[in-house]
């Protein structure tokens, strides 16, 4: 972080806390996010409300962003909103505009934990017992789904008159028909979800990103849920398909919620606060919904780097993990040929 | 002529350094970047060793299915348009040939996806 941002930041925080000065003892670039750059920063308030040390992280959009997610002024608001339905998110603290810091951006309060999927895979000590955990995740997306349109401050989220079913459909085709390639394979399983599209009687608010590897645990549970910028209103099931989809179980498939628990956890979580008693034949559609939209977000990133714009290594090999998706897409619409 | 080895096995004697004794000596931050060379490299490798082979055989069978002649660029596109329009419901040719071409893919791109699975590597 440049001097000069620093110092800007310092005056912003101080006038958001209400303090009579502020000064950032340590700040570091913390890994992770193709999309957006977070900042762990630990500040000196003084005065105020917040006077003491403050921990927090300052999220901005990163030089170059894929274009359906939120900015970092929305994704704000959709954790403002989290925040008060008593979902366990990161505290939102203030956000603030380019001439602050170069770039759009919100500072929350830092939660501690790991959110990496392959240490959570190898380190059974983090995030308690793995049944309570994954029970406590299923209780957290029912929270997040008690909220339904219209919410103020979300106004950006557009509500499509098609169903959250078939505006997939319809976005995913949209994607495939201006690729340079031709994907037969997610043809088939577009073909399978059009066909098999449900009705979604009530919108509510989803996460559309609420896998293991984007919420935080420590040694004895959850502490945070992390990621909010792909938030729509959606069929509540879309957050439970991805979450269970075999291709974010990080190898461990038969612990079929997110390869941290098992699936019966999950829905029992989520019954006990919602009211709500899942089935596995309705999440299923969602899950092959997981598939194919992971598979178009990946050929997405992959084009950054094939189109040159983006050179990477990471983002190469994310459009190598297309053939995977493909073949379970087929293996659960029945298009495998023993 | 060309120098032996090739480059599939110079690729693979390069990951294997990479990977024995390079990938011990290295800090913790740069381990993911390690990996992913070696991926990147075993992507490579597999794909020389398969050759063109593979890519000819999908297009005579597409052809063959599509009843059209094309390069196996266009002929993709061509099945998956037929695939979106449903003229595959129920098919099972074509269901064939759209589960050999993907596990040929996977064979290259995530070999490790088919350990397990009836349709070894």
């Amino acid at each position: 972080m440049r001097e000069e941002q620093k110092r800007a930041l310092e005056q912003f925080l101080a006038g958001r806390a209400g303090a009579s000065a502020v000064r950032i003892d340590e700040a570091h670039l913390l890994s992770g996010g193709a999309i957006q750059e977070n900042w762990s920063l630990t500040a000196t308030v003084t005065g105020g409300r917040y006077d003491g040390i403050l921990e927090c992280v300052l999220r901005s959009d990163a030089p170059s962003g894929v274009a359906v997610s939120h900015g970092r002024a929305q994704e704000f608001a959709l954790l403002q909103v989290a925040f008060r339905a008593g979902v366990t998110v990161p505290e939102p603290l203030w956000s603030g505009d380019a001439s602050v810091f170069g770039r759009e951006f919100f500072v929350m309060r830092r939660a501690r934990g790991t959110a990496s999927g392959h240490r959570l895979m190898k380190e059974l000590n983090l995030g308690g017992d793995r049944e309570l955990l994954v029970e406590r995740l299923g209780e957290e997306l029912a929270r997040l789904h008690a909220i339904r349109p219209p919410v103020e401050g979300l106004s950006f989220l557009r509500v499509p008159t098609l169903s959250p079913a078939l505006q997939g459909v319809e976005d995913f085709r949209r994607f495939l028909d201006g690729h340079h390639t031709a994907f037969p394979a997610l043809e088939w399983g577009l073909r399978w979800l059009e066909r098999h599209a449900p009705e979604t009687p009530e919108r509510v608010l989803t996460h559309r990103d609420f896998r293991t590897g984007n919420y935080l645990v420590d040694e004895v549970g959850l502490t945070a849920v992390l990621d909010w910028e792909f938030a729509a209103w959606s069929d509540p099931l879309e957050d439970l398909g991805w979450f269970c989809a075999r291709c974010w179980r990080f190898g461990q498939f038969d612990k079929e919620a997110g390869g941290m628990g098992s699936r019966e956890a999950l829905f029992r979580g989520y019954a006990r606060v919602s009211g709500r008693q899942l089935t596995r034949e309705a999440v299923f559609y969602w899950e092959v919904h997981a598939h194919v939209r992971w598979a178009v977000i990946a050929l997405q990133q992959g084009e950054r780097h094939v189109s040159g714009q983006e050179p990477s290594l990471e983002l190469a090999l994310t459009a190598h993990v297309v053939p995977e998706l493909e073949m379970e897409i087929l293996n659960m619409t029945g298009g495998r040929h023993a | 002529m060309r120098e032996q080895p090739d480059g599939a096995a110079l690729l693979a004697i390069a990951s294997e350094v990479l990977r024995k004794e390079l990938l011990p000596l290295l800090p913790g931050d740069k381990v993911y970047a390690a990996r992913m060379i070696a991926n990147a490299m075993g992507i490579a490798e597999r794909q020389l060793r398969q050759g063109e082979g593979p890519q000819q055989e999908e297009q005579q069978a597409l052809a063959a299915l599509l009843k059209t002649e094309g390069a196996l660029e266009a002929l993709t596109r061509e099945f998956a348009a037929r695939i979106r329009r449903g003229e595959f419901d129920e098919d099972v040719e074509a269901r064939r040939l759209l589960w050999e071409s993907t596990v040929q893919r996977v064979r290259e791109s995530a070999p490790k996806a088919l350990v397990g699975r009836s349709s070894g590597p």
